[in-house]
């Protein structure tokens, strides 16, 4: 052969081998792709239960949803260490979990997928109250149960969506039952807000000007920031100047590590007395905001330190090495009403287990818990828990509680 | 170096029938998947409408804006404000909206398009987040964070009813095809031609007389109203609105997506929806390295092929064309 | 109480114009030299401020050692950022920005991956120094924070008029061909100015890092007030950078707390708006 079309049948080879391996490279990613897709959805030999879990676990709020995981895990195990009878055959919880990002077309995505395709027989979440919102009426249409694990925001549960349930008390509920232990104690004449800008912070804020106002207690200052904000000089500044009695601050425990050592620098506290929303009484705000920065300021908490939940915490530590949050007591509890629900209808039928709900008791750690349909003030709740939450006081990195 | 005509040619056969199987697929869609497959269909029809529209604006007139999703936001919030507050129906409210949308377009745009291209392009990225900051912010308007809810499915044609998934997904299969096919026969028109030219060299088409501040302008409020009209039916589909769905990582997929499909094709963004939308939802189990992934792949993509999956596309096929 | 309100804005105005200054005045020599608003330089400001973080945590440097660590991680993703891609992309700003844009969005997203979106607070010995003037409480970390951007921008002016690679650089910032023309040696000149500009990113991230927090988001707004600062002071000028920052540091500080404290971030929007509608090359912009 001449040496031009040996140079030519090179060519088109090498152009051939090409093509081949891009044809090779493209086989081999797609069958990676379809591995793992089966791999994570394969069925399982052992009788299962799935339940889904959607929550926030990237984007602001993440911390809730890894929490609440957190939560939801440990439980898991201790539950699935027996596994679960029904009609006497054994049964073991798998939970599949996707992330809303605190966002509720992903929530509302994410649970459509988890009834739909996942087939779940229940769900829990979500966190963020736009996304309980969005998810609440998909767990109506398609009649599979859902608890969420702390939406605050009112109008979850009212007027509510028979197929969804809250354990928590809304804000509506919590402000009329820690307010008077408030004005009791810390006597305030004048009164500042400062809250993120989200579902949360508005209806806190709502829940207790209006409270408060009954106890002629008035509004000097009320503020919103967007969610992740460092920068609170601003505000404080303002609140400075307006010179109320106390202080409310809503957020996490990041915002608020920050508003408290950002009002010290302002030498706002102790003269003005910070009262922080449910997260604030957490120990995680001591570590990030230090045992000075926190001294002498007060909270809601929706726990009192009691030895059941020392024992959790001291599992959170080994396991995940994490302080303590409500988000995991809230997780925790969740999945356990839930297995009772289960275990109470002796069934995977998704309404015999909307049923159990319904009539569910069940003496969690968060305090006993049940599902309640009540109106208050005219307003309709449905599938609604309720217990009092506490107001502590830091003192020396230790919450104590006040009244 | 091709002519702007070359660019520019009638679409042949071959290239007609992957899109008569796409039509065909998209017709038949909710004979036999689930109601959550629907879901995730019905927001990549509404992404490939904002993707395309987009193309217009960044594709064809080569103009790179940040605000798009903000515009898809405003018409979701105006429609839904008219039919929620004002009684209006659904489809007496698209054309407010339209107007609405194209004045506050004209309005934005025409001090903005006069600025070069990286200028151009931050003061859109602010007045994205300016524009979040209103939805935010105004609560009495747009309920803010609360959210506004209450939103109704549209009023019924005839016997036709809006109620259902799947009959929402086909209303919004027409509307595509609608956006598509308006799109189309834009740039395949002169104005077309003119927007290209305007791409290219935006001194050298300023010097044969196109006055391209009009041009400019007429682009941006079209796909400004097109992404609005999208938002209108967004709002109408998952009923509830929330600042966050209309945040500047909105406008930024945007980008991305006509950007990793191939941007002036048309065809290509709207791939890019598809494409981005489905992967998204498949990598749900994956959470944390969704966003990272993503942005390295648009890295990639930018460095190695700029004109995006079309452009490896076309690659791919010319190596095979070498080959026969 | 009013009047004590008023110099604590003053100082906290300034503090965060100073701050505004340094990032403008990385991003008005990165985009004068290469026509690129570099949004990356937001990623690098969260990378440097998480490196100056964990030297502190991990490592057990004091504050003062983790700021140079700062500098050193800003420099390093800069310029590996430009050698690796910006040179490629030199021929098409286009998509010079966007890849900018996804290097930031990747960044930000690492970090998320990484270190999750949980803030973290970085401990400083002077944060928590407070000093009183006349009873007004400030912290020393601002003090800090205004004397280290008014000796640095002493030590960038001295650097382009007296160094040689400085006077290479300003001349590239005039005329890139006829810098070229006259030998300079270009690729010097970009590395430099990219080591420049997340030096300065670096350093205004540590520095403010101990009044707020760290976290993945952080680097969005300093970006953005960055690119007001270069638009408002003019492309390339230093001093215009330093009086754009503290125009809006002021402003914004101001206005938050007399206007809307909502919009707090909108003031800057409107200055650029301004900017480019009344006098569109800045206040000391030559071109």
């Amino acid at each position: 052969m001449r040496p031009r079309r040996q140079k030519i049948i090179k060519l088109r080879r090498k152009a051939e081998t090409k093509m081949t391996a891009i044809i090779l490279v493209v086989i081999v990613v797609v069958a990676i792709a379809a591995a793992v897709y089966y791999l994570q959805f394969a069925r399982k030999p052992v009788k299962t239960i799935k339940i889904g879990y959607v929550a926030p676990f990237t984007g602001p709020a993440a911390e809730f949803g890894t929490n609440g995981w957190r939560g939801i895990s440990i439980a898991l195990e201790e539950i699935n260490e027996e596994g679960i009878n029904i009609g006497g055959a054994t049964y073991k919880i798998e939970i599949i979990r996707y992330d809303d990002r605190c966002e509720p077309s992903e929530a509302a995505a994410a649970a459509r997928r988890l009834i739909l395709e996942d087939k779940v027989v229940a769900l829990l979440g979500s966190h963020c109250s736009s996304c309980c919102m969005a998810v609440a009426p998909l767990c109506d249409e398609y009649k599979v149960p859902g608890i969420t694990i702390e939406c605050a925001a009112d109008a979850v549960t009212s007027p509510g969506h028979e197929y969804y349930f809250r354990m928590r008390p809304s804000m509506g509920l919590m402000a009329p039952l820690i307010t008077p232990v408030i004005v009791e104690k810390l006597n305030p004449s004048t009164v500042a807000f400062i809250a993120v800008d989200d579902d949360y912070g508005r209806s806190f804020v709502e829940s207790f000007k209006t409270e408060l106002s009954k106890s002629n207690v008035e509004t000097v200052y009320e503020a919103y920031f967007e969610r992740g904000t460092t920068d609170y000089y601003p505000y404080l500044t303002s609140i400075k100047s307006a010179n109320p009695d106390i202080c409310f601050y809503v957020g996490t425990t990041p915002e608020g590590a920050l508003i408290l050592s950002q009002a010290r620098e302002l030498d706002m506290i102790p003269g003005i007395k910070f009262i922080g929303s449910e997260e604030m009484g957490e120990y995680e705000l001591v570590k990030l905001a230090g045992n000075e920065t926190v001294e002498d300021t007060y909270a809601i908490s929706l726990w009192a330190p009691n030895p059941k939940i020392e024992e959790l915490a001291a599992k959170v530590k080994e396991k995940f090495n994490a302080p303590m949050h409500y988000a995991i007591v809230f997780g925790y509890d969740a999945l356990y009403v839930l297995v009772e629900a289960i275990k109470k209808a002796q069934s995977l039928d998704p309404v015999a287990i909307k049923n159990a709900l319904d009539t569910i008791e069940y003496d969690g750690l968060e305090g006993h818990i049940k599902f309640e349909d009540f109106e208050v003030d005219g307003v309709q709740y449905l599938n609604q828990g309720r217990w009092v939450p506490y107001l502590i006081v830091w003192h020396n990195g230790d919450k104590e509680l006040v009244g | 170096m091709k002519t702007i005509e070359d660019r520019i040619k009638t679409v042949p056969p071959t290239k007609l029938i992957p899109l008569i199987i796409f039509a065909i697929l998209m017709i038949i869609v909710p004979v036999f998947a689930s109601g959550y497959i629907l879901f995730v269909a019905v927001l990549a029809l509404l992404y490939a409408s904002l993707a395309a529209s987009y193309d217009l604006l960044f594709g064809y007139t080569g103009q790179l804006s940040f605000c798009h999703g903000a515009f898809y936001g405003i018409g979701a919030y105006t429609a839904a404000i008219l039919t929620v507050r004002f009684g209006f129906t659904f489809w007496e409210a698209l054309i407010p909206t339209c107007l609405l949308v194209g004045v506050l377009a004209t309005i934005i745009g025409y001090p903005a398009l006069r600025l070069r291209g990286a200028y151009f392009a931050v003061t859109t990225f602010f007045l994205a987040h300016f524009i979040y900051l209103i939805l935010l912010n105004e609560v009495e308007l747009t309920g803010g964070p609360l959210g506004f809810r209450g939103i109704n499915p549209p009023e019924p044609i005839g016997f036709i009813s809006f109620d259902s998934l799947s009959t929402y997904y086909y209303l919004v299969v027409v509307f595509f095809i609608i956006v598509v096919l308006f799109l189309y026969t834009l740039v395949n028109s002169n104005l077309g031609l003119i927007l290209i030219s305007i791409r290219e060299d935006e001194v050298l088409a300023e010097s044969m007389g196109i006055n391209t501040a009009v041009y400019k302008l007429l682009a941006f409020v079209i796909g400004a109203v097109i992404a609005g009209l999208a938002g209108a039916f967004f709002a109408h589909f998952f009923r509830l609105l929330h600042p966050t769905t209309f945040s500047w990582l909105l406008s930024e997929m945007v980008v991305i997506i006509t950007l990793v499909g191939g941007a002036g094709t048309l065809i290509g963004p709207i791939f890019g929806a598809g494409i981005v939308t489905f992967l998204l939802e498949f990598l749900r189990f994956a959470p944390e390295l969704r966003y990272v992934g993503w942005a390295a792949a648009l890295i990639v993509i930018l460095i190695f092929e700029p004109k995006g999956l079309i452009g490896l596309l076309e690659r791919v096929r010319a190596q095979i064309k070498k080959k026969g | 109480m009013t009047s004590e309100i008023i110099w604590i804005q003053l100082f906290n105005g300034i503090t965060l114009g100073v701050i505004y200054a340094l990032m403008g005045m990385g991003l008005t020599l990165i985009w004068s030299i290469a026509d690129l608003p570099d949004f990356s330089q937001g990623g690098i400001y969260i990378i440097s401020a998480y490196s100056a973080y964990f030297a502190i945590i991990l490592l057990n440097f004091s504050y003062f050692f983790a700021i140079p660590v700062a500098i050193i991680t800003g420099m390093a993703i800069s310029v590996t950022f430009e050698r690796l891609l910006y040179t490629r992309l030199r021929a098409s700003p286009n998509a010079a920005l966007l890849c900018a844009i996804a290097l930031f969005f990747l960044l930000e997203n690492i970090a998320v991956y990484l270190w999750t979106p949980k803030a973290k607070i970085m401990p400083s010995p002077t944060k928590d120094m407070i000093l009183y003037f006349a009873g007004i409480p400030v912290s020393f970390q601002r003090i800090l924070i205004i004397i280290v951007g008014v000796v640095l921008f002493i030590v960038i002016n001295v650097f382009v008029k007296k160094t040689k690679i400085g006077k290479a650089i300003m001349a590239t910032a005039q005329d890139r061909e006829a810098a070229a023309l006259m030998g300079i040696n270009l690729e010097k000149v970009y590395i430099t100015t990219w080591a420049l500009g997340g030096a300065l990113t670096a350093i205004a991230a540590a520095l403010i890092s101990p009044l707020y927090a760290v976290y993945p988001g952080m680097g969005t707004l300093p970006l953005l007030k960055g690119l007001v600062v270069v638009i408002l002071g003019g492309m390339g000028s230093f001093i215009g950078a330093l009086v754009a920052g503290l125009i809006l540091g002021l402003i914004e500080t101001f206005g938050s707390v007399y206007i809307s404290v909502a919009y707090q971030h909108g003031f800057a929007f409107i200055i650029l708006l301004l900017t480019l509608v009344i006098r569109p090359q800045g206040l000391f912009g030559r071109r």
